[in-house]
């Protein structure tokens, strides 16, 4: 039987590498290296004020990915309800997933932030970063939803059949039989992302939320050296988004495991 | 004659996909242990037919009751029903996420709570029964399509049916691969479970079958026992069509 091969893609993630692209230059190669020996470079001609720079953003480097993870973590739970809704029979669950996904693509990104951040805090006093993870969970949520729906409805129909026919109900086989299989289509989208969601935790250093970016942004109003910081800054985010997308794809190697012969 | 109750009676089915009318009034009796085998021209309506008995395809109107239980009421639970119902399908759909054995073991273990020990167990001989044991550890892209199908059979033993639905086994098969998973299908008939059987198989129908059905255009033209629907097939489209594939 012919496998049927999805791909899907949503968003500007990060190009994540192709685990077939054998050759000795592969892009990834050369941004990852090129990286470290610009920062290496820079630090060993120019330790001051280089050295003082990329002692003050590890910090931020924390509260990024503490952002990330929490957002990311709310976004797959709102995802996967969005995205179950999306494709449910029962006409007001799908009615709200879709609604949810409607508005929140609807509105740009830093509009929520600013929306959900002094909206929210007209109601109820939460912390900083609490307000920018909601905020965050909240919209990529919706694109999640996109990504799981794309993923459920990617799996062939006859798994469906099979499994009801073992006497499954329809949730069961969504837990036992589609899903696990849906996963694997639907990594290389969610990790694209993660790395979206990673670089865009940046917006949430104009909530007081102490990000690299803020970081950046406190050193440099400090000290005036703007260009400095910011290359920094651009290198750092720009390592963490090579490696991570690095780490994703040899994970998307190992889960399709099952489907090497 | 002796009446005995039949396990499946389908009554005055009508199933309609818009416009269309796949099963057009259609009534039909299994017995216990009896072997029911359907044919006919593509888009005839045998497999839509095989599909309402487990209620893949909802019908329209009639009845169909399974083990004495009326499938299409909502009162009744179709997921115990489909407990006792197994189902093979054309293109296997094996759980290509599981291995061999896990294929198995998946429902009894998550729908009659086995123990997995046992569940293994009672699985290791049903692969021993489709010569798959050498198998268990593989994972479905691996098999041949002839095994997957003799996987997708025990899989479907493995929930232990009264009854065993065949759609079209052998359609998607290699011609060489065709027999092996016959030869399965035919060790289970000898073992008297009830099976309904829609294939274009006419060897298998003449050799096992109790009784041959014919269908063209959503409704049963002919009911008769294989000798008398393959040597004196009383309608004339049945004629025809035989003429047409033997």
């Amino acid at each position: 039987m012919r496998e049927k091969k999805v791909v899907i893609e949503v968003g500007d993630g990060a190009a994540i590498p192709d685990p077939d692209d054998k050759g000795l230059f592969t892009a990834w190669r050369i941004s990852f290296f090129g990286t470290i020996a610009i920062i290496v470079y820079l630090l060993v001609t120019k330790p001051d004020p280089y050295l003082d720079i990329i002692k003050f953003l590890p910090d931020g480097i924390v509260v990024t990915f503490k952002v990330t993870f929490a957002s990311i973590g709310l976004a797959l739970i709102l995802g996967l309800i969005a995205g179950l809704g999306r494709i449910s029979k029962n006409r007001w669950f799908n009615l709200a997933a879709s609604t949810y996904i409607e508005v929140v693509r609807g509105i740009p990104l830093l509009v929520q932030l600013f929306y959900i951040y002094f909206a929210l805090g007209h109601l109820i006093r939460v912390p900083d970063m609490v307000a920018a993870i909601i905020a965050m969970g909240f919209c990529y949520g919706a694109y999640m939803g996109e990504v799981f729906r794309a993923g459920i409805n990617s799996i062939d129909d006859g798994q469906t059949e099979a499994s009801l026919s073992l006497g499954f109900n329809r949730s069961q086989t969504m837990r036992y039989v589609i899903l696990p299989q849906a996963w694997r289509t639907i990594l290389p989208p969610v990790g694209n992302e993660f790395i979206a969601l990673l670089k865009d935790t940046s917006l949430v250093s104009i909530l007081a939320v102490s990000d690299i970016l803020r970081r950046g942004r406190e050193f440099a109003s400090e000290s005036f050296l703007y260009f400095e910081t910011y290359t920094m800054v651009a290198l750092i985010y720009l390592l963490i988004t090579l490696v991570l997308s690095k780490l994703l794809s040899n994970m998307e190697n190992r889960l399709s495991h099952y489907e090497r012969r | 004659m002796n009446v005995v109750n039949p396990i499946i009676t389908i009554r005055n089915v009508v199933k309609s996909f818009g416009a269309f009318l796949a099963l057009d009034d259609v009534s039909l009796t299994v017995e216990p242990g009896q072997k029911v085998v359907v044919i006919g021209p593509s888009g005839s309506g045998k497999s839509t037919l095989l599909r309402t008995i487990n209620q893949l395809e909802e019908i329209s109107s009639g009845s169909i009751v399974v083990d004495g239980q009326e499938v299409s009421d909502p009162k009744n639970d179709i997921n115990r029903i489909r407990e006792e119902v197994g189902m093979v399908f054309q293109s296997f759909n094996l759980f290509r996420h599981k291995t061999v054995l896990e294929n198995l073991t998946l429902a009894p273990i998550k729908l009659k709570k086995e123990p997995v020990k046992e569940a293994e167990k009672r699985a290791m001989e049903l692969l021993d029964k489709v010569g798959m044991v050498d198998k268990a550890t593989s994972f479905p892209v691996q098999l041949s399509v002839g095994q997957q199908q003799r996987v997708a059979i025990a899989r479907a033993l493995a929930m232990t049916p009264k009854i065993m639905l065949f759609d079209e086994p052998t359609s998607a098969l290699d011609p060489e691969m065709i027999g092996e998973v016959l030869e399965v299908m035919v060790t289970l008939a000898r073992e008297g479970m009830t099976m309904v059987v829609v294939t274009h198989e006419m060897g298998f129908a003449r050799e096992v079958g109790d009784k041959v059905v014919f269908m063209d255009e959503g409704k049963i033209i002919e009911i008769a026992s294989p000798d008398q629907f393959f040597d004196h097939p009383e309608n004339d489209r049945t004629r025809k069509f035989l003429e047409q594939i033997l």
